[in-house]
């Protein structure tokens, strides 16, 4: 455990030892909500996250929400008729399908990017720590797999595997993984000769230890910072993969999918795709604006403002 | 210069020939039989056989990639489920439309992008630098299709400005023709002096192109502006102001000279990006270019043209870096000595 507090990064070493040490997760609660345009992320992912767990019961028109058509009052104007925003042509409220869709949007991209995540880090800390043949096979594997423009790879896998929101997390985990396994593999080749690597190898650690206990910790920030903006990139993937219907099929409430369907109507009932797709936008722009203070916050080099 | 060009050249075709594998591999672990899509599901057993030998689907898998990659050396990229023609002359004939939008929302993205980032860098922490930041943020979070329909509904639906959907006005192949010389309809009609061809060629590129660019904007201004507030502190440009050089010289000479490199670097990779988000674009406006014929083929699993668009645009963006690559090493003799 020394060897490890020993170096959790640099702004620990300048702290004085008289002053009180903040936490690390206090630190950067403090700084995010410093930055207003930080705070701005913070409270619309919040939203999101309400939207996403309660949704069912906060939608004025749960059923509707779902995909069950109201035919008695279709295409009515935002405002008119107790429909806040409006409802399509199969009469549901444009409204509750979009706090509805909120879980989906969201979950699907979180659990994609997790997915990305366990397999791409520790395949990059494996081969970063190990070298030679390992390293040199897994990042040529992975080469082959960032040389596609990663929509398009996500775009191809989910044709080919037959559209549904599943496949198309699969798809998106698929285009995304090799970019955490470059990103891991950088990381722990700069960590593999530090003395407390040596350390631990001479204390008799297991490779897997050392990599989990030693490496991922010393990894852990970088890792972060770019799977908070792989969020927000990952949910526009997902929204254009439901646009172009390689996702989620009707009825689903899906904001990609409702834009798309809203579309024969842009003209004259532009709520349709104009509402789901600005959904589609904030969720994005949350998840983009976090990500850039997280960075700023845990990457001192980096030079954005 | 020559080592470094050759080493990354050399690289890239080995990463091309890694993406043919993994397009292959892609095409050949789906489920469904090719031959059932070209013959439909009331194909005879007997028909079925003769397909598969035709596409020499009951060969060993090596034989088969090695057919596959000769093919795609001689041109011979399969024919489209979809629309029966060759896949090649499809997305080759389909290539100057994309290209022409592409380069139209680069054009407008570097132009903006770089000034917004200057003007930002200058004013650091004003009201306009806090605005073009928000801009810029915004810029790279915007679905594609989104702002597409945005500016359908509000500059065509209620200005009436420009055109809604497609690349010509229908009537204009009656009235002015374009004839093609380079593809580029803005160019041709340049080149032969056909003034109404111009002007309804560039009503109708404006909306998609400003779509395409909104993502590179932000992107170029967000790295113009760090780049500049980075070289404005600099020595040199201290020593510029000590000299009483004007400041317009100053900024827009000396300094955004020094903070292109970066810029420029970040530019050929949103070219990269914006390959695919041409995509969605295309889709919107209904624009006769690669991207519309892709979407259609990964919704109908026309196999030969999904392949055909997924080498194609590996291609396109191992190109595109490979290009980044040897601009930088230009610029920054460290590079291609590393």
């Amino acid at each position: 455990m020394t060897l490890l507090a020993a170096t959790t990064g640099p702004a620990d070493a300048v702290r004085t030892a008289d002053t009180p040490a903040p936490t690390r997760l206090r630190r950067i609660v403090t700084a995010l909500l410093r930055d207003r345009l930080a705070l701005l992320g913070v409270v619309l992912v919040g939203a999101l996250l309400v939207l996403a767990v309660f949704g069912p019961w906060l939608a004025p028109f749960p059923d509707q929400g779902r995909g069950v058509a109201d035919v008695a009052h279709r295409n009515l104007a935002p405002g008119t008729g107790g429909h806040l925003l409006g409802t399509d042509p199969l009469g549901r409220d444009v409204l509750s399908r979009i706090i509805i869709g909120a879980r989906p949007a969201l979950l699907t991209p979180l659990l994609t990017v997790a997915l990305a995540v366990a397999v791409g880090v520790p395949l990059g800390l494996l081969a970063g720590y190990r070298g030679g043949r390992l390293d040199e096979v897994v990042m040529r594997i992975a080469d082959m797999f960032l040389a596609f423009p990663p929509l398009l790879l996500a775009m191809v896998i989910a044709a080919m595997l037959g559209p549904s929101l599943m496949h198309a997390g699969i798809a998106l985990a698929i285009a995304w993984w090799p970019w955490y396994t470059r990103l891991a593999r950088g990381l722990a080749a700069g960590l593999r000769d530090r003395p407390f690597v040596d350390g631990a190898r001479a204390l008799g650690l297991s490779d897997p230890v050392i990599l989990a206990r030693h490496l991922l910790p010393n990894a852990a920030a970088p890792i972060v910072v770019q799977a908070s903006i792989d969020i927000g990139t990952v949910i526009l993937a997902s929204g254009s993969l439901a646009f172009l219907g390689l996702a989620a099929q009707a009825p689903t409430p899906d904001w990609g999918l409702m834009v798309s369907d809203g579309r024969s109507y842009v003209l004259s009932q532009w709520w349709l795709s104009a509402l789901p797709g600005t959904a589609i936008f904030l969720a994005v722009l949350a998840f983009n604006v976090l990500g850039d203070a997280l960075r700023d916050i845990l990457d001192p080099r980096a030079v954005t403002r | 210069m020559g080592r470094f060009l050759f080493r990354r050249a050399a690289a890239a075709a080995a990463v091309l020939l890694g993406t043919t594998v993994v397009t292959f591999v892609l095409a050949r672990v789906v489920p469904a039989d090719p031959a059932l899509a070209y013959l439909g599901p009331k194909a005879r057993p007997e028909q079925i056989a003769q397909i598969h030998h035709q596409l020499g689907l009951d060969r060993s898998l090596p034989v088969q990639y090695a057919h596959y990659l000769g093919g795609l050396v001689r041109g011979d990229w399969g024919i489209s489920i979809g629309t029966k023609q060759p896949v090649a002359s499809e997305l080759f004939g389909r290539l100057p439309a994309t290209l022409e939008l592409l380069a139209a929302a680069m054009t407008i993205a570097l132009v903006l992008g770089i000034a917004l980032g200057v003007i930002a860098a200058v004013r650091q922490q004003r009201l306009v630098d806090h605005v073009i930041r928000m801009l810029a943020i915004g810029g790279v979070s915007m679905p594609a299709f989104w702002l597409g329909l945005l500016l359908q509904v509000t500059v065509f639906g209620q200005l009436g400005l420009f055109a809604l959907t497609g690349r010509n006005d229908p009537d204009l192949e009656f009235t002015d023709p374009i004839r093609d010389i380079t593809g580029f309809h803005l160019l041709d009609a340049l080149l032969t002096g056909n003034a109404a061809g111009f002007t309804d060629t560039l009503t109708h590129l404006v909306l998609p192109a400003l779509t395409l660019a909104a993502y590179p904007i932000g992107v170029i201004a967000r790295m113009t502006r760090a780049s500049m507030i980075e070289v404005l502190a600099a020595d040199h440009i201290r020593a510029a102001r000590a000299y009483g050089l004007r400041e317009r010289m100053t900024v827009g000479r000396i300094a955004l000279r020094g903070a292109l490199p970066p810029v420029v670097t970040v530019a050929g990779l949103t070219l990269a990006y914006s390959l695919t988000g041409a995509f969605f674009v295309e889709v919107v406006f209904n624009w006769p270019g690669l991207g519309q014929f892709a979407s259609t083929a990964l919704l109908n699993a026309d196999y030969p043209a999904i392949m055909g668009v997924t080498v194609l645009g590996a291609a396109a963006y191992i190109l595109v870096n490979l290009a980044v690559d040897i601009v930088q090493a230009r610029l920054d003799p460290r590079v291609r000595l590393a």
